[in-house]
């Protein structure tokens, strides 16, 4: 401890910012490995709506317990988040609402029952109901060091079931017909690693609200992709870049005042994607734009283009 | 009489106050809801829960320019910020080879996150605070007001009132290529329609609702308003102009009584209504035409008739081995359950024997059955101990037509017209 004292000191901050602020990069981190397998298997939305869908159960837990700590507020979020996805499944099933809409429905009405939830806490004084409003756009200056090391050891838990799980989940992502003839229980291992979602975005509530937090498992896994074509590679480097991302944008929202968390972590991440999509080797806009256009005689190299149909 | 009496007291308080605010809310709604509806036929509900998150950064530049939130300058802000959000997903999910929800999920955060750091920088200059931006203020809404002929009109509602004008002017001069593109956007293209300026057209006036109803329900919460009234609908009616003119009813009434819940409640007026409509689509989900309720009561009915028709044909079958069905032929709690009621309804005697009604239903079963059996045996050439378990099945479906199409069709059959089943029991007569 004296260490990160003594760290905190050189760096003229105190050494509970230093802590949430490593902690919320190790949050962004985990976010992206984890964010992989949505993308690969393009439920990147579905984050969204368990994110919107937050709000009212962590809203819920502090009516029900009058308590401000945050375990019991997230977990309240990830009880909402994971039934909000059962409905989802739920509507798909029995009505006649299309996916679509289904999750916009999910996404606009779970916010506004949030919404009301809480500017009803806010209008009667309720003490510590202003707090809640932090859930919305996100804020990481009221985090303690304790709760900032509990929301790492629930994204390595995430982490370690997405690592441990990874070879269930390529095959699911890339070929989910052959996962099912091999014998697979396809629909679990996709409720799985849907519901590990929840549980991130729930854990990145803190750091980027719940309007944005999909962000942070959507852009670093989608900018991974522009470097590579191997899983693995794109695990590691969705990773780097939800770390960097989510400590640059803590950084500069402790820098300048006035300014939430959540939307300088979002903007942080889509520099690299934007980098990313440029500058990628191969699958970058230069590297595209230099490559000499394939003639009609002669095979294209290197990846084909997907066709558009 | 008291209820209306404090109802237009509620809405001429202070000056008109809570009327004013309940108006905005109504035809802002409406206005969501008629675009919403083509993006939800459409299956674009989500492009438009992008493009709503998406518009902020062009509001916030036009009210840097000097436009206010709802104004002309801010509106084509919003538009401009519409088009690149398309235009920018577009060109992710081609050059970047995205998936299209992951390339719409990275444009609508970056460019909302864009806003909300350009209103947060702003802040001093700007007098929209971000919290507004998420979910609206609808209670300030009357408080701003702009005279027209004389008459103060908040000038959110008069914006409204002209969204809402220049959307259903539009629809009508171009309902027929809305209604084919709706239909089969591709059908469409082919034909020579312009689908393409009209999928824009959309596009637009997504972005321009989501402006108008920003001061009143913010960026976010605009998104219950477009696809929710829409979704609604569409579970209880199945024609487009039908499903707009509804889901513009749930909108309305939606946007009046969550406002009047909100004020009671003391609490978000936009939340509110999009709880409400939350609950409307929840309670559509039950009792539409072919929702939850309806399928359960089919589904109970159906079981209720195929117990009733199986206590019928076991007391003919009873009866024609001349004997007395001893006991319900099966189904727990139900098959003296259905005695009973057959007995009420004057199908059976109290000794369980047939009356000449009940006789007429039983013959059918068993005529279905015992025909199903047949045809079975002669054309699938199923051996006779697989022929009852089907037979058992189908002959709580087969109508008295297809029983004549069954009897014709084995009549020309080589083997002659039947009399007898293949277990060698007769087949009763059609009625």
């Amino acid at each position: 401890m004296s260490l990160l004292h003594a760290a905190a000191a050189s760096l003229g901050i105190s050494s509970n910012t230093l802590v949430v602020t490593l902690a919320m990069a190790a949050v962004g981190m985990a976010a992206g490995v984890v964010g992989c397998f949505s993308v690969l298997r393009r439920r990147a939305l579905v984050g969204d709506a368990a994110a919107h869908a937050t709000l009212p159960g962590v809203a819920a837990a502090f009516l029900l317990t009058g308590s401000r700590s945050l375990p019991v507020l997230l977990a309240g979020g990830a009880v909402s988040a994971v039934i909000s996805l059962g409905l989802l499944v739920l509507l798909r099933r029995f009505t006649r609402t299309r996916e679509d809409a289904a999750t916009a429905i999910v996404i606009g009405v779970s916010f506004g029952v949030g919404v009301a939830l809480i500017s009803g806490l806010v209008a009667r004084g309720v003490p510590g109901s202003g707090g809640l409003e932090r859930f919305l756009l996100g804020s990481t200056a009221s985090l303690s060091a304790s709760e900032a090391v509990l929301l790492v050891l629930a994204s390595l838990v995430a982490t370690g079931l997405v690592i441990a799980f990874a070879k269930e989940a390529i095959v699911v992502s890339f070929d989910p017909g052959f996962a099912a003839a091999a014998g697979w229980p396809v629909w679990w291992i996709d409720f799985a690693l849907v519901a590990i979602t929840a549980v991130m975005v729930v854990v990145g509530l803190p750091a980027a609200g719940a309007v944005l937090v999909t962000a942070l498992v959507v852009i670093p896994p989608v900018a991974a992709r522009q470097w590579t074509d191997r899983v693995g590679v794109m695990l590691c480097l969705a990773g780097v870049f939800g770390l960097v991302a989510a400590l640059a944008g803590v950084v500069v929202s402790a820098v300048v005042p006035g300014l939430a968390t959540g939307p300088m972590v979002v903007l942080a991440a889509a520099a690299v994607f934007a980098v990313s999509l440029v500058c990628a080797p191969k699958r970058g806009l230069l590297a595209m734009a230099m490559r000499p256009k394939p003639s009609i005689m002669m095979p294209p190299e290197g990846p084909r283009e997907r066709s558009r149909s | 009489m008291n209820l209306l009496r404090g109802g237009i007291d509620f809405l001429t308080a202070s000056g008109g106050m809570h009327g004013w605010a309940m108006a905005t809310a109504a035809v802002v709604s409406a206005a969501a809801a008629v675009v919403g509806s083509l993006l939800v036929v459409r299956r674009m509900s989500l492009i438009g829960d992008a493009i709503s998150h998406a518009v902020l950064p062009g509001i916030v530049v036009g009210v840097l320019l000097g436009g206010r939130p709802g104004g002309p300058l801010a509106t084509a802000g919003a538009v401009a910020a519409a088009m690149l959000t398309v235009w920018l997903a577009e060109l992710l999910r081609v050059k970047g080879r995205l998936s299209e929800d992951a390339a719409a999920g990275v444009v609508f955060t970056t460019l909302f996150a864009g806003g909300v750091a350009l209103l947060s920088a702003a802040a001093s200059r700007v007098d929209a605070d971000p919290g507004c931006v998420l979910y609206g203020m609808l209670e300030l809404v009357p408080f701003d007001v702009v005279e027209v002929a004389g008459i103060e009109l908040p000038r959110a509602f008069l914006g409204g009132v002209v969204v809402l004008a220049g959307i259903l002017g539009t629809l009508w001069m171009t309902w027929r290529q809305q209604l084919a593109t709706a239909f089969d956007a591709d059908a469409a293209a082919v034909v020579g329609l312009p689908a393409r300026a009209i999928t824009n057209g959309l596009l637009c006036a997504t972005a321009i609702v989501t402006v108008a109803s920003f001061e009143a329900v913010g960026a976010v919460i605009v998104v219950a308003m477009l696809v929710v009234p829409a979704a609604t609908a569409e579970l209880l009616v199945s024609t487009l102009p039908r499903l707009i003119m509804v889901a513009v009813g749930l909108a309305v009434a939606a946007a009046c009584s969550g406002y009047a819940v909100a004020w009671q409640a003391e609490t978000n007026a936009a939340g509110m209504i999009a709880s409400l409509l939350g609950v409307a689509y929840v309670v559509a989900v039950v009792v539409a035409p072919e929702g939850m309720l309806a399928r359960a009561v089919a589904r109970v009915r159906l079981s209720w008739r195929v117990v009733c028709e199986d206590v019928l044909a076991e007391a003919w079958r009873a009866e024609e081995a001349g004997s007395v069905a001893v006991a319900a032929p099966r189904g727990g709690m139900a098959g003296p359950l259905a005695s009973w009621w057959l007995t009420r309804r004057g199908r059976l005697l109290s000794n369980r024997q047939l009356t000449p009604a009940g006789r007429e239903e039983a013959e059918m079963v068993v005529r279905s059955h015992r025909l199903w059996e047949t045809w079975l045996g002669r054309h699938v050439r199923l051996p006779v101990d697989h022929l009852h378990p089907p037979a058992e099945w189908i002959e709580h479906y087969l109508g008295a037509e297809m029983r004549q199409r069954l009897e014709a069709d084995m009549a020309v059959s080589p083997t002659g017209p039947v009399e007898a089943d293949p277990h060698g029991s007769l087949i009763p007569p059609e009625r």
